[in-house]
């Protein structure tokens, strides 16, 4: 049992599962991940049964993944533990256990001079025990590893808790209304537009959050990279699409109705005469015959907006193309063809807790741990006028500079 | 502006060319001529991306030809920093050619100007693509110092000193490169968050840097508590620059995903 403890708290373990997640990470970025089961049978059509076998078609969510990184935080977990008890259990008293080291390299006067004048350079600090001379610095630097491995830990399991604690629903609004959430929170779009005042491509939406408790937003603009976070909430500008907008004119009764049209709709008063909304096309082609050609795509605005409806009159269908600013009449009802409406596709994600918050603070732990660890590396020399003893727990780049420091003596 | 790009690599070319024959032939004269050519070089460079930023209005970083020509220029920087401070001059022998051939896989993409598109305008875009390029690049000059370490430990008279000097400072420069590629990762997740909602996404350039990343860990780890030292750390830093390259140009050529820019 305790073999099987230092093994699962040790090094070798831990670059095992590195390695082993590394390998995982390989297979999931060579083979597509998340499609459909026909997919991988027509494209790996000798080995596709072992990648669905093994699950390589979702390496990430497969169970021995989360089991590797499972067992990288029990490993983290377990050496952070040992390692801050002996961090803290050698750092106690190492000034003074310093004074008592028996000199490692032997120093003329003037090397010795040479050695203090460096250590006085890098800003190390003298302290006198018992006539004997230490030099210390950055013994922060003793604690940069545990801070790492630590904060290691914690990014890994704040990141998992941010990846599956969200709850993310893709929602499309028309500028002017609002679309409201299952706990009551009313998200309100007043205006969209996909070019900034410059001209330049940019997809911008006005918008007001309210929750349920009735704390608002106030009206936000948002943007891509620039959501919109209030409460709980964040509203990211994900996509976009342009819908058609007919006005519907009762003649009878002088009532208008504007619709804005993303799917095929049949716009009639009693279900038998009426306009059928097809489809929008971005812009057409006119040859010279007066034939016209619709184009399917577009970026940015509909240029040359045409609607493609279908005329429903006394059990006659005929297809007919309006253009905005037309109107056609059937029956009692006036259909006004309008600009076409820019309207938003808003991603709106829910984060419970202060996940993010931990996640961001565990980020910058770990900045701050590699930085300790690999640039404020602790300096302890014992140094009298015979010798020196470069300690602590990364004597290898002072030891270094003194031997180049003294070579330099002998050189010259 | 074509004339400062041309020019710097034309000079990269020369400066590699003959900091080899100067190295070879002990030539010392001939080495620094190189070295004021490999100068002359980073001046020129340095001169077109100021140029090129203030032609575009923004940060020469945003598609693979300003990342590449920014990360040959990381590289020549890191090299002219390291000579200066640690008197390195046996590191250019092995770092010039690099730049230079980074330089040009630069030249072999689209050069044009474009705007920036609304994904990269984020205030995440210089610090995240910056880390980046210098991350890359401490671990291209590592990979270099083991490459001349395997060379010089060869050498039956190698001073053990200089072999010490040299494995110290391929550590260091991963020690660097992995503290910026951390920067690099996190700030990407951070950006990640801001723009697609998501921290992580297992998109192909996020899975290999994290692949990178947990290369160079494993190395550091080995360095550090295993103590591991000399020619297997030197063969260690050689062989993880392809993962280094490919993370940078490969994963853009041959796996489309969300960091896809041209």
């Amino acid at each position: 049992m305790k073999k099987l403890w230092r093994f699962l708290r040790s090094m070798r373990f831990g670059i095992l599962l590195l390695l082993l997640i590394a390998l995982c990470s390989v297979l999931g970025s060579v083979i597509p991940q998340g499609k459909e089961i026909a997919w991988y049978a027509q494209t790996y059509q000798q080995v596709h049964g072992w990648i669905l076998l093994l699950g390589l078609n979702r390496v990430f969510q497969s169970w021995y993944f989360i089991a590797l990184l499972v067992l990288l935080c029990l490993n983290l977990s377990l050496c952070s533990l040992v390692r801050i008890r002996r961090v803290v259990r050698e750092g106690k008293g190492e000034i003074e256990q310093a004074a008592d080291w028996p000199i490692q390299t032997p120093l003329t006067a003037e090397e010795a001079e040479r050695v203090r004048t460096h250590l006085r350079a890098i800003r190390s600090r003298e302290e006198n025990i018992n006539g004997v001379s230490v030099w210390h610095k950055n013994r922060i630097g003793r604690y940069g590893s545990f801070i790492t491995h630590l904060s290691i830990l914690l990014v890994v399991i704040f990141g998992a808790l941010a990846l599956y604690l969200p709850r993310v629903t893709d929602r499309s609004c028309m500028p002017g209304e609002s679309l409201t959430m299952e706990d009551g929170t009313e998200i309100y779009v007043d205006a969209f537009a996909i070019e900034d005042e410059s001209g330049t491509l940019d997809y911008n939406s006005w918008i007001r959050l309210t929750l349920p408790d009735g704390r608002e937003s106030g009206l936000k603009q948002i943007k891509v990279n620039y959501p919109l976070s209030f409460g709980n909430y964040k509203i990211y500008q994900q996509t976009y699409g342009t819908a058609g907008s007919i006005t519907v004119n009762n003649l009878d009764t002088g009532g208008t109705d504007t619709f804005s049209l993303t799917d095929t709709v049949f716009l009639s008063a009693d279900g038998r005469d009426g306009v059928w909304y097809d489809a929008l096309y971005p812009g057409y082609i006119e040859s010279e015959d007066g034939s016209v050609t619709l184009i399917t795509s577009s970026s940015g605005h509909y240029t040359d907006p045409v609607y493609h409806i279908t005329l429903a009159a006394q059990g006659e269908y005929t297809p007919v193309l309006a253009f905005p600013g037309e109107s056609l009449t059937v029956g009692n009802l006036r259909y006004d063809f309008n600009e076409p409406v820019e309207y938003p596709g808003l991603r709106i994600k829910y984060t419970p807790g202060a996940v993010n918050l931990l996640l961001l603070l565990s980020f910058l732990l770990m900045i701050a741990g590699l930085y300790i660890t690999f640039f404020l590396v602790p300096v302890l020399v014992k140094l009298d006028e015979t010798g020196c003893t470069v300690g602590g727990p990364k004597p290898e780049g002072l030891r270094m500079e003194i031997e180049l420091l003294t070579r330099k003596e002998t050189d010259t | 502006m074509n004339v400062l790009f041309f020019g710097s690599l034309l000079l990269y070319f020369a400066a590699a060319v003959l900091q080899f024959i100067g190295t070879l032939f002990k030539k010392d004269k001939v080495a620094k001529i190189a070295w004021l050519i490999f100068l002359a070089g980073l001046a020129a460079q340095t001169a077109y991306l100021l140029v090129r930023g203030v032609t575009a209005r923004r940060l020469p970083l945003s598609n693979q030809f300003e990342f590449a020509t920014a990360f040959a220029w990381g590289i020549a920087l890191m090299l002219l920093i390291v000579r200066l401070r640690l008197k390195a001059d046996w590191l250019s022998v092995a770092v010039m050619p690099m730049v230079f051939l980074v330089l040009s896989y630069a030249a072999l993409q689209p050069r044009e100007v474009t705007e920036l598109m609304p994904a990269l305008r984020s205030a995440w875009f210089g610090f995240h693509i910056g880390s980046a390029v210098f991350s890359y690049s401490a671990f291209i000059i590592a990979g270099c110092v083991g490459l001349r370490y395997l060379i010089v430990s060869k050498k039956g008279s190698a001073d053990e000193l200089k072999l010490h000097q040299m494995d110290y400072l391929s550590y260091r420069m991963i020690a660097l490169g992995f503290l910026l590629l951390t920067v690099t990762i996190l700030s990407g997740a951070l950006w990640a968050e801001q723009a697609w909602s998501a921290f992580w996404t297992w998109d192909p350039k996020e899975v290999w840097a994290l692949i990178t990343w947990i290369i160079y860990a494993v190395y550091l780890h080995l360095r550090l508590r295993g103590k591991r030292k000399g020619t297997v750390m030197a063969w260690y830093a050689m062989i993880a620059v392809p993962v280094v390259l490919f993370t940078f140009a490969g994963v853009n050529t041959i796996m489309p995903g969300l960091h896809s820019y041209g």
